[in-house]
């Protein structure tokens, strides 16, 4: 049995890792905006047919040594995901500042279909294959099983949360970010362009979005263009587990979230000696998150919201 | 004279405008409007759609957006490309075959307003659809109403035991396709222990249970019933649970790519258990998706013998692929049979109405890419026939009885 | 009194005219318009529950079809053969507007004192576990299958079958509920919901309890969509979890943010819009959504109010006629 709990346990911690990552970007988003930004998820879809487009155009041209074929599409899909999110930001976000928060939310849901709908009528509807950037091993541990792509995605999405934790922290365009959060009025007085910090993070936001696509579609082995819908509230609700807004708060939302699915689905049917089956696995993780909510109403490591971030504010 | 059709023109139009005007931003706010307008009627005006007085116009409807597109739109292209070909010799009685497909979204709702937009359109004589079960439930009405000959390509058994006289089904409902694989495991494998995992729709709970009473019928136990979602990609958890009951056959009722991903982990956990799954895996795809090493001996039931194993079936993979630039996908074999039917029909018609198609709907026989297709009194198909195949070095091979 | 005021007068008549000569109309046009009319209506019924809390309140609501599942669910249960109940329709519209109101009621209390985008996930988490809910309880709601064959509706010995039996049914509740909702507007307690929306640290401090406002708003609102649920119920005769899943619920967010927040006549142009331009599109086939995607944030980026504005509202068509009609003058 405790093979099995441990077994559970690392399955919890590879999936967690990519909501984490996910809910990175969104929670970024989210802090400096105060949007619910429903396109995020289409950046996740995105970043594998980026990634795939660009290594198979490298293969074309004769390419450099596989390797670095990689690692070059993976940069490249980064920046070109992050472009696209600073421009539809430009064009789709930034003329509806002045107009409250539900008139972004509208624009949001909208760029979310165009997107997927642009992928699907161009590249069509069907999953495509997604090889494997590091191949497929089970390794055995711990009396489980762990495969490398699986440690690969744990690592690689630690790597960049705690790069992304020291860049927020640790640099100057951190600190444009961290301070256009608290206030925007405040930093442009303090002589901080609100408009670059927005657009850092809309190119950040969107770019690590893209990296945890990649991840994911390499761990699963398939892309398609509905990818982005499911996972992209799943990074809501991680986002809003932990304390939207919070950087910390999205990876520990994140880890939690795959946790409370994981163990869901592990233990549902057995504790209940069968009569609540896996199906309920949503109604669990969504009942878990109420239930936090209720007693943390700012979620895990959100600061206690001030009037500032409520929805209800003037912002109509 | 002049000044009152001005002053009311200025009425009709004026409250919009004047409401806005008392913003500050007075001039965008103007133009914007303007912009709008615009758009909005280049819009109306590009919607019509001309069809010529003596084509033949059937309908077509399954969800081309969102998130069953695939399947939807692979019906509707396997129908499209029928009547192509039709039209490429000649049509029907010398008419051409118009296929107008429209999009349900899998939507029961929207699926009303589709059927219901057909219904009155006099020119439309027959229809194929819907493909979801959910979807062709409440439309079947508003369809019997009108009197439209219905081709139904959903596959939930509950349909055609409603009573309506005005629908057909060619392809074989999930009762056969999921009795066949039962009796083989059971019989000729000797497996006695199963566990079912299903998606909770329609299609994959029904054909799950189906596959439960044939297996139990058959002598078989089965330890477990897991439920996912139809969008789940991570099936760890639920096979690391699996694991503990320890079983013979795994038979799941889901739809692509999970049944590829699912096989894919499940071997990745070392569970060794013989893999079944319904007709939506018979792709290339989920061989590629899988793996050739891991799909190795998996069972899949699918309402055609294989695809190079008749020059038909050759050919009509190779005018898919010249049409759409793409392989079939999984349901454009069956979208293509319906068609088949459905111009059967028109074809024996001896007027060119609803009332003539639906006198001749009940009683055609054709031999479609399916086989040989006849109807009985409820409207399915009394020789359907279901094939099982294996995955064999990573390709799909007949099982021979 | 001058020539101006003639025609002014005139042109009002035409055009209030014209509105009902339309609506008169639409049962001669073909069924299929009938339907889209009808589909627009229940929208209407929705979006008008749906903004007292997200317009007048200010309380984002991502989970309002939750309210709309239980009413059409309710028609399910207690007007067919599945528990061999068959009540009348009428009956089942006053339950399932209470039910509705409880689930509301039942949802509110607890996560009311939530702020912000925290009630905005715990709403739409709500109405995603009524929905799986119902997808799984397959002894209780046949689970995906869905429940066939409901009863024909009749009200008061009418029959209730046609698209058109039902246009005049939800056109009379649309009419009813917008003025029933513009009173309420103009009442203390619509008064309060606007303040909460501007500031509910002020409106606490005032002395007035939030919670039993927010509450109000939920559960009138909740109300509205388990009635509307049960005309579905009713009219589609088979019901099932497809029809309920959180892009529904987004759709009347939708219709209530295009069409202009808080505001009754932009509630109905953001139905019509959001119902017609689907099937207007439909010429596109597969680049259907594209457009509608396209359409959405075009609209948005070049009327980010909504597409009417805040002070066209019914408050100011009514002023309009009032003053046109018995001071000319003024105007």
């Amino acid at each position: 049995m405790l093979d099995y709990l441990l077994q559970q346990l690392i399955f919890a911690l590879a999936i967690g890792a990519i909501y984490g990552l996910i809910a990175l970007g969104y929670t970024m988003v989210y802090g400096v905006m105060r949007l619910i930004n429903f396109a995020h998820g289409e950046f996740f879809m995105l970043g594998p047919y980026v990634y795939t487009f660009i290594f198979s155009g490298f293969i074309g041209l004769g390419g450099l040594a596989p390797a670095l074929d990689s690692v070059i599409a993976i940069v490249a899909s980064f920046v070109i995901v992050g472009l696209l999110g600073v421009a539809i930001e430009r064009f789709a976000y930034r003329p509806l500042r002045a107009y409250g928060r539900l008139a972004p939310m509208l624009s949001a849901l909208g760029m979310s279909i165009v997107l997927q709908s642009a992928v699907r009528v161009t590249i069509g509807p069907q999953p495509e294959h997604f090889p494997a950037i590091v191949p497929s091993q089970p390794i055995a541990a711990l009396g489980g099983m762990v495969t490398t792509v699986q440690l690969g995605i744990l690592a690689a999405a630690i790597l960049l949360m705690v790069g992304m934790a020291l860049f927020v922290n640790g640099t100057r365009l951190g600190i444009w970010i961290r301070a256009a959060s608290e206030s925007w009025t405040t930093s442009s007085l303090l002589g901080i362009r609100v408009n670059r910090a927005v657009s850092l993070v809309f190119f950040i936001g969107p770019g690590l979005g893209a990296m945890a696509g990649i991840m994911y579609a390499s761990y699963y082995g398939i892309m398609q263009p509905t990818m982005g819908s499911v996972i992209g509230l799943k990074a809501f609700t991680a986002a809003i587990l932990g304390g939207i807004g919070s950087i910390p708060g999205a990876m520990l939302g994140g880890f939690l979230l795959g946790a409370i699915e994981t163990l869901g689905t592990a233990f549902l049917p057995l504790i209940s000696g069968g009569l609540i089956g896996t199906e309920y696995r949503d109604v669990f993780a969504f009942a878990v998150l109420i239930l936090i909510l209720l007693f943390k109403p700012a979620g895990l490591l959100g600061e206690t919201v001030s009037e500032e971030t409520t929805v209800a504010k003037k912002d109509y | 004279m002049k000044k009152l059709e001005k002053n009311f023109t200025k009425m009709l139009l004026g409250w919009e405008f004047r409401a806005t005007t008392l913003d500050n931003e007075r001039g965008i706010f103007m133009n914007r409007t303007r912009v709008l307008l615009s758009a909005v009627a280049l819009l109306l005006a590009t919607g019509a759609m001309p069809a010529a007085a003596d084509d033949i116009v059937l309908g077509g409807s399954a969800p081309m957006s969102g998130a069953q597109a695939e399947f939807g739109q692979s019906q509707i292209d396997g129908a499209q490309l029928y009547f192509d070909q039709l039209n490429e010799k000649g049509g029907i009685k010398g008419n051409k075959v118009v296929f107008r497909a429209l999009d349900d979204r899998a939507d029961p709702r929207q699926g009303t307003l589709v059927a219901q937009q057909f219904c009155d359109d006099n020119a439309v004589i027959g229809v194929i659809g819907h493909m979801n079960s959910g979807v062709t439930m409440p439309a079947l009405d508003i369809y019997s109403e009108c009197g439209m000959p219905q081709v139904v390509p959903a596959t939930n058994p509950e349909l055609m035991r409603m009573g309506f006289k005005t629908v057909v089904r060619p392809v074989a409902n999930d009762f056969v396709q999921g009795a066949l694989p039962a009796k083989y495991v059971t019989e000729k494998l000797g497996l006695k222990k199963a566990v079912l995992v299903h998606d909770k729709t329609v299609f994959g709970q029904g054909i799950a249970g189906v596959f439960k009473d044939n297996f139990e019928a058959g002598g078989g136990t089965v330890a477990g019933t897991f439920g996912a979602n139809p969008e789940d990609v991570d099936f760890s958890a639920l096979i690391a649970s699996i694991k503990l009951q320890n079983p013979d056959v795994v038979y799941m009722g889901a739809g692509m790519p999970q049944l590829a991903l699912f096989l894919k982990q499940m071997r990745e956990q070392g569970l060794k258990a013989q893999f079944i799954g319904p007709d939506i895996g018979f792709t290339v795809d989920f061989i590629t998706q899988v793996g050739a090493a891991s799909a190795e001996g998996a069972l899949m039931t699918f309402q055609l013998p294989p695809y190079d194993s008749s020059p038909e079936l050759k050919d009509f993979a190779e005018r898919h692929q010249a049409r759409f630039g793409r392989a079939p996908g999984p349901y454009a074999s069956l979208g293509f049979a319906n068609a088949q039917v459905m111009a059967a029909a028109v074809e024996k018609a001896e007027t060119l109405d609803r009332e003539g198609v639906l006198a001749q709907l009940h009683g055609v026989t054709v031999d479609t890419l399916l086989g040989p297709v006849a109807f009985d009194d409820n409207g399915e198909n009394t020789t359907a026939p279901m094939y099982l195949y294996v995955v064999k070095d990573g390709k799909f091979e007949l099982v021979k009885e | 009194m001058g020539n101006a005021v003639i025609t002014r007068r005139l042109g009002l008549l035409v055009v209030l005219a014209l509105c009902v000569v339309l609506l008169a109309l639409v049962p001669k046009f073909p069924p299929y318009y009938v339907r889209v009319a009808d589909s627009i209506l229940i929208y209407i019924i929705l979006a008008v529950g749906l903004n007292l809390v997200v317009g007048y309140a200010g309380l984002l609501d991502l989970g309002f079809i939750a309210f709309y599942a239980v009413g059409a669910y309710a028609y399910a249960f207690l007007a067919s053969g599945q528990f061999d109940i068959h009540l009348p329709f009428i009956v089942i519209l006053f339950i399932g507007a209470a039910v509705g109101a409880l689930a509301g009621v039942l949802l509110g209390f607890p996560v009311l004192k939530l702020r912000g985008d925290y009630l905005a996930i715990v709403t739409l988490s709500f109405g995603e576990i009524i929905r799986i809910a119902i997808n799984n309880a397959d002894d209780l709601t046949n689970g995906p299958q869905g429940i066939a064959g409901l009863d024909r509706a009749s009200l008061f010995g009418l029959p209730l079958t046609s698209p058109v039996h039902f246009y005049w049914l939800l056109l009379a509740l649309a009419i009813m509920l917008c003025a029933g909702v513009y009173y309420m507007e103009r009442s203390i307690v619509g008064k309060a919901w606007r303040a909460l929306r501007e500031d509910q640290d002020v409106v606490r401090g005032l002395g007035i309890n939030t919670t039993t406002l927010k509450l109000l708003a939920f559960a009138l609102s909740a109300a509205i969509g388990g009635a509307g649920g049960v005309i579905f119920g009713s009219f589609q005769r088979f019901v099932s979890p497809e029809s309920f899943t959180f892009q529904e619920s987004l759709l009347v967010v939708l219709i209530i943010i295009i069409g202009g927040v808080g505001n009754i006549v932009g509630v109905i142009a953001g139905a019509i819009v959001l119902v017609v331009l689907p099937e207007v599109l439909h010429f596109a086939a597969q680049y259907r959504l594209l457009i509608y995607g396209v359409v959405l944030v075009t609209v948005i980026v070049l009327r980010p109010g909504g597409l009417v504005s805040p002070r066209f509202n019914l408050g100011f068509i009514i002023r309009k006629v009032r003053t046109l009609w018995l001071s000319p003058s003024k105007t």
